[in-house]
C-alpha cells in the first residue's frame, strides 16, 4: 500500500492562483511547490523494469511522443510570454523513471486492466523534484505505471516547444477510489466507425477511465458479426459497412486494454432486439408491431419470445459465442424496458407459456437463469439492468453486478438485495438529455429525460448516497452514457466531451474531494477550482484533435471565478 | 394554378424522396426515373456571364458529382435500381436569364436593399432527358435555381438519378430576411469556419449573416484608425478578423446569395472597450456582474459622453465602410440602468448637460443611426432600444424581435419593421445547461432546448393584423456561443437552423395554404442533414437511421 500525504498539505493545491490546474482527475494525495521545472531537450522516459511487457513499452512510447506534439498552452490573462523568463530559469527534468515496487509481478498493462474488477492495482506515486534531474514513477503494476503517465503527461504546458510547469516540486500518491469508471457507449441507434471508437478509448484513457461498456447492439440495427448467427449482421445491420467484424471487435478490445480499459459488451436481451427479427424473425414477438408505445418503449418494437425453448437455444447460442471469444471477466444481458403487452399478445409466446403452464415473469426468471448460466460458463461476472431486479425480481447470481440507470433513488433497493452495482442514473449521468424529442409529430415535445445534464450536475453526484456503511462495498463505481438517437460520429465528440470527465473524476476521487469536501453544491467554495481544470482539460482535448465544447466564453476562461453566479 | 402533386402525395402518407428544402412555392413532380448523363453539363446561355456565377455553375456540377446521396429509404435505393438502368439520360441543364434583365453578379443583387432583391426562378426537367431549363430575372434567381436542382439527385451504385421525373418548379421566397446570426465574440471562430457555415447557409437559401462579431467578452474585429480596439480587446492576436479577412467573408457570402449585416452592439454588451479606452466605458468588470449585467464581464459605453458618442459615430462610420450591405446593426439589447445609476462620470455629464439617461440616450443613438445613414446603411437594432427605451429612431429602422416572440406585435404596432430572432423558437444555444460557475443545479435561462420541430412550427404573422403584415422582413436563427466553439459549430446549428430557412422561404403555411407540418417536413430535414454530412459539415442525426429510412414509423403515434 502506498502511504497517501496528510490531507493538510493538499490545501497548497487549492489556493494556488496558476499553475496547479492542470489534473484530471484529481490526485488522492499532492504536494505542490511554487518553482518552474521544464522537460530537457534529451528528455526520456526509463523503464527500469527487467523484461517489461511490449504494451508498457508502447505506452512509454506514446507519452513520450505526445510530449513532444503536445501544443497546449497555459490558460493565463496577458498570454503565456509572461513566463519566459521562469521558464528561462527553470530547473530541467533530464528523465522520468518508471519502476515497479520491489515485489510487484510484471505483468502485461492489457492483463492488469482487465483483471477481476476488485483485484485491479491502479495506485502509483509519482516524485517530480527539484533538486536533481529525475523524475520517478513508482507503482505496484504496470497498470498504476500507465495510470502515473496519463497523470505525468497533464503536468506540462507548451512555451515554443519545451514543455514547463510553474508549481514544482511535486509529489502525488494517488489510487482510485472506485475500480469501475466508465462510458457507456450505443453503437446502435446510429452506427460509429472503428476510428471514433479508437478516439473515444485514447480520451477516456487521459482522464483515467477504466471500462468501456459497449452497447453494441439494439432494437434499431445489430452491427456485431456473430459467426455462428451470421444473419444478425448480415440481416441486421445498417449497411454491410456498417458492421463490426469480429476483427474489429478483437482490434477495439486489445486497443483498450493497452490503454488501460476493460470492455464489456453489453448484449440487451430480451427487450430491445427487434434487430434480430431480420435475420432470425421467428424468435422475435411483436417485431415491428404498431402502435410501437403499446408494445415498447421507442420504436421499433420487438423482444425475444422468452418462453420458447428455441429462443433460448438462440439466446445460450449468441451469449456463448460473443463471450467466450471476448477477453475481460465481464458481460451483460441488459434487461431494461421489456413490455408485457407484447408477449401478452404474441400467440407464439402465449402457446409456449400455456404448454408449460407458467407465468411470463417466470418465464424470464428462467430465461435469465439460463443467460447467467451461458455467462458463468465462460468465466463472465454477469451485468444486469436494475429493472430487472426491481420491477420483475428475477433471480440473478450473486455476483451479479446491477446497472442502476432509472434514476439514482434506486441504489438503495439493490443494495439492500446485497446486490453489486454501478451508477448509471438518468437524472445525473445521461449525456443524451435535453436535446429534444426525437420522435416525429411531436412538435412541442422535450427530451424524456429533460434537462440537459450538465458537467456541474454530473459532477455534483455522490456514490455513497443512501447507503448504510455496510452497503457502500457493493459500489463498485459508475458510467455515463450516450444513447445514440440523436447523435453518431458527427457530434460524438461535442456531446461526449468534456462533460464524461464529470464522471471520472467522480468515481476516482469517490463521495468527496481528497480533502473530504463535497466536490460542488451550495456551501462548497471548490466549484471554481474544478472549472478552472476542467477548463484545461478540455482545451487539452481539443489539441489532441477530440472535439470537446467550450464551457464558457474564453473571456471567463482566462478568469477564474469571474464568471461564477 | 398549378398542382402541388408531389404534396398532396408526401400528405397522403406516401413516401416520396424529394429532398429539395426549402418547399418550392410550386412543385410538380412525376414518377419516371430519369439519371444524369455520364457527360452531364450545365450551360450557361447568358451573355458575358459573371465571374461569381461561372463559379457557382462550377460547384453546382461538382455537387452533383461529388454528393453521393444515397436514398433515405429502406435498401437505399436498390428497388429502384431496373428502372435507373433503363432510365433515360439527362445530358444537360441550360441556364438563362428572362428576355430584358440586366446581367450582375450574384453578390452584386444578394447585397441588393431588402425588398428589391429578385430571387426568383423556375427551373423544368423533362422526363424525357430533353435538356432542362432553368430561368431567372437574375443571377441570384440562378444560384436559387441551382440550389434546388442539386437537390434533386440520388446516387445509386455511380449513377446519379431521380425517380421523380419530370419536375417542373416555380419557386420564389415569402420573405427577403432568411438569416442565421453568428456570435463570434463570446468564442472565437476561425475564417474558414464563417467559410463553412455560409456554404451550408446557402443550400438551404438563407439570404443573410448576421454577424454578431463583437460583445464584452472580445472585440475580434479590426477597424482601420480603431485598431487599439482589436489590439487590446481580442482574445489573442491571432483571434482576431483582419480587414482583408472581412473582405473575404463577406465577398465568399455574397457569391453564395448571402449578406452580411455586421453588428455592433452597443451602448450596453461593450466591457470590452475598456481594455483599449478605459474612460469610455461605466462598470467595467463591476463587481457582482450580476448587479450591473445580464452575463459577465459588466461594462457599458457612457453615452452620455459627447467623446464616446463622437468615438462611436466614427467607429460605426469606419466599420460601415469595410461592409458593402444596405443593412447594419447598432444592436442594443440588455441595457443595465444601475450600472449608469453607480457611474460618478455619467452622474457628472448627466448633470451638466441637464439631461436624463433617455435623453441622453436618444442623442447617442441618433448619432450611432446617422453615422449609419451617412455611410447609405439602414440601421437595426435589438427590440429593447423601441420597446424599453424612449429614444427617437429613423423610420426606416429594422428591428430585432428576440427575447419573446409575443413582443413582435409591440414592434409592429410601432410601425417599425421586423426581423423574427425570437428567443422561445429560434435560439440554438438554449438547453445545453448553464454555463455559469457555481450553479450546479440550474440551466439555460431559455430552457428548454429549441428542437428543429419547434422552430418549424413558428407562425410570422401571429398576432399581427393584415396591415401590420408588411413590416415582416422574414427572421432567422441564431447561436450565442457561450457554449460554443469551432469544436460544435456545425452539430449545434445544422440541419436546425434549416428549420427558419424553410419558415421564411415558405411563408405562414406552405405553398397549397394547409399548415406547415413537421411530420411531412422530417424526411426531406433528413435528406438536409445527409447531403451536409456528405459535404463536410457535421450535421447531427435527428433520429437513428433506423427511423431516416422509414419515414413515419418513428412518429410519437405510429
Amino acid at each position: 500500500m502506498v502511504a497517501l500525504i496528510p490531507f493538510p498539505l493538499l490545501l497548497g493545491l487549492v489556493l494556488l492562483s496558476h499553475g496547479a490546474r492542470a489534473l484530471w482527475p484529481i490526485p488522492r494525495s499532492l504536494t505542490t511547490g511554487s518553482s518552474a521545472v521544464k522537460l530537457s531537450k534529451t528528455f526520456a522516459i526509463h523503464v527500469d523494469i527487467a523484461h517489461p511487457p511490449q504494451d508498457l513499452l508502447d505506452a512509454v512510447a506514446r507519452s513520450t511522443s505526445r510530449l513532444q506534439t503536445d501544443k497546449f498552452q497555459r490558460l493565463v490573462l496577458g498570454g503565456v510570454s509572461q513566463d519566459i523568463t521562469a521558464v528561462h530559469t527553470a530547473h530541467e527534468i533530464k528523465s522520468l523513471i518508471l519502476a515497479l515496487t520491489a515485489s510487484a509481478p510484471v505483468r502485461n498493462l492489457s492483463e492488469e486492466a482487465t483483471m477481476a474488477i476488485n483485484s485491479r492495482s491502479e495506485s502509483y506515486t509519482l516524485s517530480l523534484p527539484t533538486h536533481q534531474a529525475q523524475a520517478i514513477l513508482t507503482a505496484n503494476s504496470t497498470l498504476g505505471l500507465f495510470r502515473g503517465l496519463a497523470t505525468f503527461e497533464q503536468l506540462w504546458y507548451d512555451l515554443d516547444g519545451t514543455k514547463y510547469l510553474l508549481n514544482g516540486p511535486l509529489e502525488i500518491a494517488d489510487e482510485p477510489a472506485f475500480p469501475y469508471r466508465g462510458f457507456s457507449f450505443d453503437t446502435s441507434r446510429n452506427f460509429y466507425p472503428v476510428s471514433d471508437i479508437l478516439r473515444t478509448i485514447d480520451a477516456m484513457s487521459m482522464v483515467k477511465l477504466s471500462i468501456l461498456y459497449w452497447h453494441i447492439i439494439d432494437s434499431q440495427s445489430f452491427p456485431l458479426e456473430v459467426s455462428e448467427l451470421p444473419y444478425l449482421s448480415v440481416k441486421g445491420a445498417y449497411s454491410t459497412n456498417e458492421v463490426y467484424s469480429e476483427q474489429d471487435v478483437q482490434q477495439i478490445v486489445a486497443y483498450a486494454n493497452a490503454r488501460g480499459i476493460d470492455v464489456i459488451m453489453e448484449l440487451d436481451s430480451p427487450g430491445h432486439t427487434t434487430a434480430i427479427s431480420y435475420g432470425y424473425p421467428q424468435h422475435i414477438a411483436c417485431a415491428n408491431k404498431s402502435p410501437w408505445a403499446t408494445y415498447a418503449s421507442e420504436p421499433p418494437a420487438g423482444q425475444l419470445r422468452i418462453a420458447s425453448n428455441a429462443t433460448i437455444q438462440f439466446a445460450k447460442t449468441l451469449f456463448g459465442s460473443v463471450s467466450s471469444k471476448l477477453h475481460g471477466t465481464m458481460t451483460s444481458s441488459g434487461g431494461d424496458e421489456v413490455n408485457l403487452p407484447c408477449w401478452a399478445e404474441d400467440k407464439e409466446t402465449q402457446a409456449d407459456l400455456a404448454r408449460t403452464n407458467i407465468t411470463i415473469e417466470q418465464a424470464l426468471d428462467s430465461f435469465i437463469g439460463e443467460v447467467q448460466g451461458v455467462l458463468k460458463k465462460n468465466g463472465k461476472v454477469p451485468f444486469i439492468k436494475s429493472d430487472m431486479v426491481l420491477t420483475h425480481n428475477v433471480t440473478v447470481t450473486n455476483d451479479t453486478v446491477v446497472v442502476v440507470w432509472q434514476k439514482s433513488a434506486d441504489a438503495p433497493a439493490v443494495a439492500s438485495r446485497n446486490l453489486r452495482l454501478i451508477h448509471q442514473p438518468s437524472d445525473y449521468f445521461y449525456l443524451d438529455c435535453g436535446a429534444g424529442e426525437w420522435l416525429g409529430a411531436d412538435i412541442l415535445g422535450n427530451s424524456w429525460c429533460d434537462p440537459f445534464k450538465t458537467w456541474q450536475r454530473a459532477y455534483s453526484f455522490d456514490p455513497l448516497a443512501n447507503l448504510t456503511e455496510p452497503q457502500q462495498h457493493l459500489v463498485l463505481g459508475g458510467q455515463m452514457p450516450i444513447w445514440s438517437e440523436q447523435t453518431d460520429p458527427e457530434n460524438l465528440d461535442p456531446i461526449v466531451w468534456p462533460r464524461l470527465a464529470s464522471g471520472a473524476e467522480v468515481f476516482w476521487t469517490g463521495a468527496t474531494l481528497p480533502d473530504g469536501s463535497p466536490r460542488l453544491g451550495p456551501n462548497t467554495t471548490s466549484g471554481t477550482q474544478v472549472l478552472a481544470r476542467l477548463h484545461e482539460l478540455r482545451f487539452r482535448l481539443v489539441d489532441r484533435g477530440v472535439r470537446a465544447i467550450a464551457l464558457q466564453p474564453k473571456w471567463c476562461v482566462l478568469r477564474p471565478g469571474d464568471c461564477d453566479l | 394554378m398549378r398542382q402541388h402533386i408531389a404534396l398532396i402525395a408526401l400528405l397522403g402518407g406516401i413516401p416520396v424522396a424529394l429532398g429539395i428544402w426549402p418547399i418550392p412555392r410550386s412543385l410538380e413532380t412525376g414518377t419516371s426515373a430519369l439519371k444524369l448523363a455520364p457527360d452531364f453539363t450545365i450551360e450557361l446561355n447568358v451573355h458575358n456571364p459573371p465571374a461569381d456565377l461561372s463559379a457557382a455553375v462550377s460547384r453546382s456540377a461538382n455537387y452533383i458529382k461529388t454528393d453521393k446521396l444515397e436514398q433515405l429509404v429502406v435498401g437505399r435505393g436498390a428497388s429502384n435500381s431496373s428502372a435507373v438502368s433503363r432510365a433515360p439520360q439527362l445530358k444537360s441543364l441550360t441556364l438563362s436569364l428572362e428576355p430584358g434583365s440586366t446581367v450582375h453578379s450574384i453578390m452584386d443583387e444578394a447585397i441588393k436593399e431588402i425588398g428589391t432583391r429578385s430571387e426568383e426562378y423556375k427551373l423544368d426537367v423533362p422526363a424525357s432527358g430533353e435538356s432542362a431549363t432553368l430561368t431567372a430575372n437574375s443571377t441570384l434567381g440562378l444560384l436559387r435555381g441551382l440550389t434546388t436542382f442539386e437537390q434533386l439527385w440520388y446516387d445509386l451504385s455511380g449513377d446519379t438519378y431521380t425517380i421523380q421525373a419530370p419536375i417542373s418548379v416555380i419557386d420564389t421566397p415569402a420573405y427577403p430576411f432568411r438569416g442565421f446570426m453568428l456570435d463570434t465574440a463570446r468564442n472565437f471562430f476561425n475564417v474558414s469556419d464563417i467559410k463553412r457555415t455560409l456554404d451550408a447557409m446557402s443550400w438551404v437559401k438563407i439570404s443573410q449573416f448576421h454577424w454578431h462579431v463583437v460583445d464584452s467578452q472580445s472585440f475580434p474585429l479590426q477597424i482601420p484608425g480603431f485598431m487599439e480596439v482589436s489590439q487590446k480587446g481580442a482574445y489573442s492576436s491571432s483571434m482576431v478578423y483582419t480587414p482583408e479577412d472581412v473582405q473575404d467573408i463577406v465577398q465568399y457570402a455574397g457569391e453564395r446569395g448571402i449578406d452580411v449585416m455586421v453588428e455592433i452592439d452597443i451602448p450596453g454588451h461593450t466591457s470590452v472597450f475598456s481594455e483599449s479606452h478605459p474612460d469610455f466605458v461605466a462598470c467595467a468588470e463591476a463587481s457582482p456582474w450580476a448587479t450591473f449585467a445580464s452575463e459577465p464581464p459588466a461594462g457599458q459605453l457612457r453615452f452620455a459622453s459627447a467623446t464616446v458618442k463622437n468615438f462611436t459615430a466614427g467607429l460605426l462610420t469606419e466599420v460601415a465602410k469595410m461592409f458593402p450591405s444596405s443593412i447594419m446593426s447598432t444592436g442594443g439589447d440588455e441595457l443595465n440602468t444601475e450600472c449608469y445609476a453607480q457611474d460618478p462620470e455619467t452622474q457628472a455629464t448627466l448633470k451638466e448637460t441637464g439631461q436624463d439617461l433617455q435623453q441622453a440616450l436618444s442623442v447617442f443613438m441618433q448619432a450611432a443611426q446617422g453615422a449609419l445613414q451617412t455611410q447609405g446603411k439602414t440601421p437595426a437594432v435589438w427590440e429593447e432600444m423601441v420597446l424599453d427605451n424612449n429614444v427617437t429612431l429613423s423610420n426606416d429602422t429594422v428591428v430585432l424581435v428576440w427575447i419573446s416572440s409575443m413582443d413582435a406585435a409591440a414592434v409592429a404596432a410601432k410601425n417599425f419593421r421586423i426581423v423574427h430572432a425570437p428567443s422561445d423558437y429560434f435560439y440554438l444555444d438554449c438547453g445545453a445547461g448553464e454555463w455559469v460557475g457555481d450553479d450546479p443545479e440550474a440551466n439555460s435561462w431559455c430552457d428548454p432546448f429549441k428542437t428543429w420541430q419547434k422552430s418549424y412550427t413558428f407562425d410570422p404573422l401571429a398576432n399581427l393584423t393584415e396591415a401590420q403584415t408588411s413590416l415582416v422582413l422574414g427572421g432567422e436563427q441564431l447561436l450565442w456561443t457561450e457554449q460554443s466553439s469551432p469544436a460544435n459549430l456545425d452539430p449545434i446549428v445544422w440541419p436546425r437552423a434549416a428549420s427558419s430557412a424553410e419558415v421564411f422561404w415558405t411563408g405562414a403555411t406552405l405553398p397549397g395554404g394547409e399548415p406547415r407540418n413537421g411530420t411531412e417536413a422530417l424526411p426531406r430535414l433528413h435528406d438536409v442533414a445527409f447531403r451536409m454530412a456528405q459535404r463536410g459539415i457535421r450535421a447531427i442525426p435527428l433520429q437513428p437511421l433506423w427511423c431516416a429510412l422509414r419515414p413515419g414509423k418513428c412518429n410519437v403515434d405510429s
